[in-house]
């Protein structure tokens, strides 16, 4: 780490380009949850083992959480949604090996996962009502709240931002000056307790943009219509 | 603090291509398989529904049968109860009807055989009474058996029509006097008078002896027999008792 502990430690640059740890322990995540989905999803059967009976529970509640959210047919959603919660989970228990920093303790990625959540949010509104129909959502319940609304498409994803940042940077702080005060065992209940942090911020951040593209995608006068049942057909290959 | 753009550019790209990587090898063969499952069991739901339609229409079927059977077996049941009821008829006429006739033919037979049982007690009365009177007139005086007699004799030819009258007068060699033992002179002296009355010929001198006339004296010839005994008269008492009992 180098000077500044909120300064990201280049790992090795391409040309002008300098590609950041928390960039490489992303790769090192993708890489294996890529490896993870091909080997779990090989052989999947209708009579399901172990791992594919823990991934069709985490399927199913991920699409429970959303269908109870924003009412609708949740397969469009769980591509986002899903992968949001699992990268943010995984990313904030990289801090349990050794010499890793999780990338969300990174502002930068934290501003990733933001700016994803915000572009989604239009164009799931977008997709919804139209451009007239989301833009006209501005405008609710007057033309006063233009600025407001406007200012608050901002902040909300500020704060989404920071409230990630927060948490996971502050957990890492703790852990690493308690470690370099105590004794080796000791920082051992706070990496535990870094674990449910993590875990929680994955639920918050998954839950609070399920909520934001809930609320683009209902502020047409379809905040009461009624959830899509999960047909088979819609739900198969939609995602 | 600084924010390193190029790490942002990087963390979004890299956010893209893993929701890209999980939604193609994860999320999407997952939601495949639990849509499979679902597909699968809805079909067998569906399977199952068929095959409670089609085991309720089997059933249905079964209790129609079942009910086509029964009323079958009712008609069956009828018509041979019918049929029964007929042949027990017809046999129970059958069997009154012949039981009739062999209670007729019975009482016929036993009628006649009462009729025959009664002549031949008759006919063994009047051989009894024909033997008692014989015995009777046994321990009686000899002139017993033909006191009387030539009156008879005589009262008998006098109540004759002419015509047998004049018959028997017409063989005077012929009529023979009968008598239950030897007469006597006087006895012959007085039958022969009686018939010289009556038929005004000359009587025939012999006499010829029937023990089986008891007593009595009878007159014979070609056209007829003048009866005049005993012997004839319980005979001619038993024929009346017979004929009383046939009245």
């Amino acid at each position: 780490m180098n000077g500044s502990p909120l300064t990201a430690e280049v790992a090795f640059t391409i040309g002008p380009v300098a590609v950041t740890m928390p960039v490489v322990i992303t790769w090192g995540i993708m890489a294996v949850l890529f490896v993870f989905s091909v080997f779990s999803t090989r052989r999947l059967a209708v009579i399901a083992g172990p791992v594919q009976t823990v991934l069709e529970l985490l399927v199913t509640t991920i699409d429970a959480q959303i269908e109870a959210t924003i009412q609708r047919n949740p397969a469009p959603y769980r591509m986002l949604i899903g992968s949001l919660f699992l990268f943010i989970l995984v990313a904030s228990w990289t801090s349990l090996i050794p010499g890793l920093e999780p990338p969300t303790a990174t502002l930068e990625t934290d501003a990733a996962l933001a700016s994803v959540v915000f572009l989604a949010t239009i164009y799931f509104g977008i997709r919804s009502n139209g451009v007239r129909g989301y833009l006209k959502t501005f405008a609710d319940p007057s033309w006063v709240m233009i600025p407001l609304n406007l200012v608050e498409q901002i902040t909300r994803t500020f704060s989404l931002m920071v409230r990630l940042f927060g948490n996971v940077m502050s957990g890492v702080f703790v852990v690493g000056i308690v470690l370099s005060l105590a004794g080796l065992l000791v920082p051992i209940p706070l990496m535990a307790l870094d674990l449910l942090t993590g875990a929680v911020q994955a639920y918050i951040f998954a839950v609070l943009a399920t909520v934001f593209i809930g609320a683009a995608i209902a502020e047409n006068g379809t905040k009461h219509r009624p959830p899509a049942p999960p047909a088979p057909s819609e739900t198969k290959g939609t995602n | 603090m600084q924010f390193d753009w190029w790490t942002f550019a990087f963390q979004v790209i890299n956010v893209l291509v893993l929701m890209w990587l999980l939604s193609r090898f994860m999320f999407r063969p997952i939601a495949g398989i639990i849509a499979e499952r679902q597909a699968e069991t809805t079909r067998a739901l569906a399977d199952a529904e068929t095959a409670k339609a089609k085991a309720a229409e089997a059933t249905r079927a079964a209790k129609e049968e079942e009910q086509r059977n029964a009323s079958e077996r009712l008609k069956i049941i009828e018509a041979a109860k019918a049929g029964a009821e007929a042949q027990r008829k017809t046999i129970l006429d059958m069997s009154r009807k012949e039981a009739a006739e062999i209670a007729a033919k019975a009482d016929a037979d036993a009628k006649r055989k009462h009729r025959s049982d009664r002549q031949e007690q008759l006919r063994e009365s009047a051989a009894l009474a024909i033997r008692i009177a014989g015995r009777l007139m046994d321990n009686l005086p000899d002139d017993a058996r033909i006191l009387g007699y030539p009156e008879r004799l005589q009262k008998a030819l006098d109540a004759l029509d002419g015509e047998q009258r004049n018959a028997l007068a017409s063989e005077p060699g012929i009529l023979r006097i009968v008598a239950p033992r030897p007469l006597s002179d006087a006895e012959l002296a007085a039958t022969r008078e009686a018939i010289r009355k009556a038929l005004k010929i000359d009587p025939p001198q012999t006499v010829e002896v029937d023990a089986s006339l008891i007593a009595g004296l009878e007159l014979r010839g070609r056209h007829g027999i003048i009866h005049n005994s005993l012997s004839h008269d319980l005979s001619r008492i038993a024929e009346a008792m017979d004929r009383d009992d046939h009245v």
